[in-house]
């Protein structure tokens, strides 16, 4: 035991056990613990940030994909919406010009009944003037008045003779 | 080999100074003076016994008061600095910190204790590790050696002075037997807590062997692992002591040779040739070696330590 290298020496034994426990103590609360518990929490923010970057890429991705489908689904609207009023005025044209048609044909017909019937009754005016005229005429001619029947046998023959000539 | 009666630093450069007055050099005792601690009758502070016990701040109470004063001082400034930012940006130093707290706790504490004692015990390894390493590394660097001569050419300090004391001491407290058991005795009682924490304080024991065997296998069984128990941490001490200071011893043989040279042929210039052309560039082969056995010493420790830990909490037979 006179070897320095091997002496036993319980007071250095005893004073390396109270420093390192000391040591233990000090740096677990003022260092270790804190630190670790540091490191813990920034691994937690990271492993956040990196989720809450991945959502923020994923609901970037939806809203594009979603933009793109509004778009799509506005433009077709809008074609359709042309399409649409293109065939309603193509309609209303259509249903207009039936419409002036059938009036024009309607507006014809009535005219030409008009005309039908004014012809007729120009005729039949015409009818009674001429009697009328041919009864003056003919009472001026013959200076005498004649008996009711010969004046409504004379004016039916004048008449038949009228017809007869018309025809 | 017995130092004791003589002023010790003084003696080792007297003796290097000196020989050619006469002296002969004892390349045996300067060694062992070089990595031992001071003896109990010259120690740096006398301090009372105890249950008889001598309390004395020797060299290496001193360098362990050191290196855990440094320690707490630059890893807890550090730390707060870091911790007391608004955004905590690690710089600088703190960033080889941070790297040493998640390489030892992820890849030493938690593969051996588990994710679920793993924040009990990393402060424990974390300690160990950087206690041993510094206590290792010191021992690396020439300080005292270098202030030992300023006080020998400069500052002339009264002999026997505290000042004095503190000025030539400093060897690697973590080459004596004495530090090592001490470190050892922490994780000895770690494996025993962590065993009662994890399984309770009788199941612990129950554990060290295999349950459901035939009972005449126990009484082979018991005994050799209650002596694998203290195996496991005198082992510890054996190896970390042994490593720190062979290499030191190493390291002072091959620089011995300088004055040895010079002795033997009488011839300075011979002594100072060898020393260049030999003896410094194997002292620095050494040196380099013996950085990596620091680390890897100090590294050995923590590991058997976190390993002895996680076989008390997750018992396999």
């Amino acid at each position: 035991m006179d070897n320095p290298l091997v002496q036993p020496d319980p007071g250095l034994f005893i004073w390396t056990i109270l420093t390192f426990l000391v040591l233990l103590g000090l740096l677990a609360k003022f260092a270790w613990g804190p630190l670790l518990k540091a490191l813990d929490e920034r691994q937690e923010t990271i492993r956040k940030s990196l989720d809450d970057a991945d959502e923020a890429t994923r609901e970037l991705e939806r809203l594009q994909q979603e933009s793109a489908r509004i778009i799509a689904e506005a433009h077709a609207e809008a074609q359709s919406i042309v399409a649409k009023s293109r065939a309603a005025a193509e309609t209303v044209r259509e249903d207009l010009k039936q419409k002036a048609k059938e009036e024009a044909g309607t507006l014809v017909r009535g005219a030409q009944r008009q005309i039908q019937l004014e012809t007729a009754r120009a005729i039949q005016q015409i009818r009674h003037e001429v009697v009328d005229l041919s009864l003056t005429v003919a009472s001026k001619l013959i200076k005498k008045n004649l008996t009711q029947e010969d004046n409504d046998a004379l004016i039916q023959d004048s008449l038949s003779q009228i017809d007869a000539s018309r025809n | 080999m017995q130092l004791a009666e003589e002023a010790q630093a003084p003696a080792v450069h007297a003796a290097e100074a000196d020989h050619g007055a006469g002296e002969a050099f004892n390349a045996a005792e300067v060694i062992i003076e070089h990595v031992s601690n001071s003896s109990l009758e010259h120690p740096i502070l006398h301090l009372p016994h105890i249950a008889g016990i001598d309390f004395s701040v020797t060299k290496h109470v001193m360098m362990l008061w050191l290196v855990a004063g440094t320690l707490f001082l630059v890893i807890t400034f550090a730390t707060r600095r870091y911790l007391s930012q608004h955004r905590r940006i690690p710089t600088g130093f703190m960033n080889a910190l941070e790297w040493l707290v998640q390489a030892i706790r992820d890849s030493i504490v938690l593969p051996s204790v588990g994710a679920k004692f793993v924040n009990v015990w990393t402060p424990l390894i974390l300690t160990l590790f950087v206690f041993i390493l510094a206590s290792n590394a010191i021992g690396l660097i020439p300080i005292f050696d270098v202030l030992g001569l300023l006080d020998r050419f400069l500052l002339h300090t009264e002999p026997e002075s505290l000042v004095n004391r503190v000025l030539h001491g400093g060897t690697t407290a973590t080459a004596n037997y004495n530090v090592t058991a001490g470190l050892a005795i922490i994780t000895f009682v770690a494996i025993i807590v962590a065993g009662t924490m994890a399984h309770g304080f009788l199941a612990h024991w129950k554990n060290l062997v295999p349950s459901g065997l035939a009972w005449p296998v126990y009484i082979l069984l018991i005994p050799i692992e209650i002596m694998g128990m203290f195996v496991k941490p005198f082992a510890l001490t054996m190896r970390l002591a042994a490593n720190m200071t062979g290499g030191h011893i190493a390291i002072l043989s091959i620089l011995s040779m300088v004055f040895i040279f010079n002795q033997v042929f009488e011839s300075a210039p011979l002594g100072i040739g060898v020393g260049l052309v030999v003896a410094m560039p194997l002292a620095v082969g050494i040196s380099a070696l013996e950085i990596i056995i620091v680390m890897v010493q100090a590294y050995v420790f923590t590991l058997l330590t976190s390993v002895f830990i996680g076989m008390a909490i997750n018992v396999h037979h």
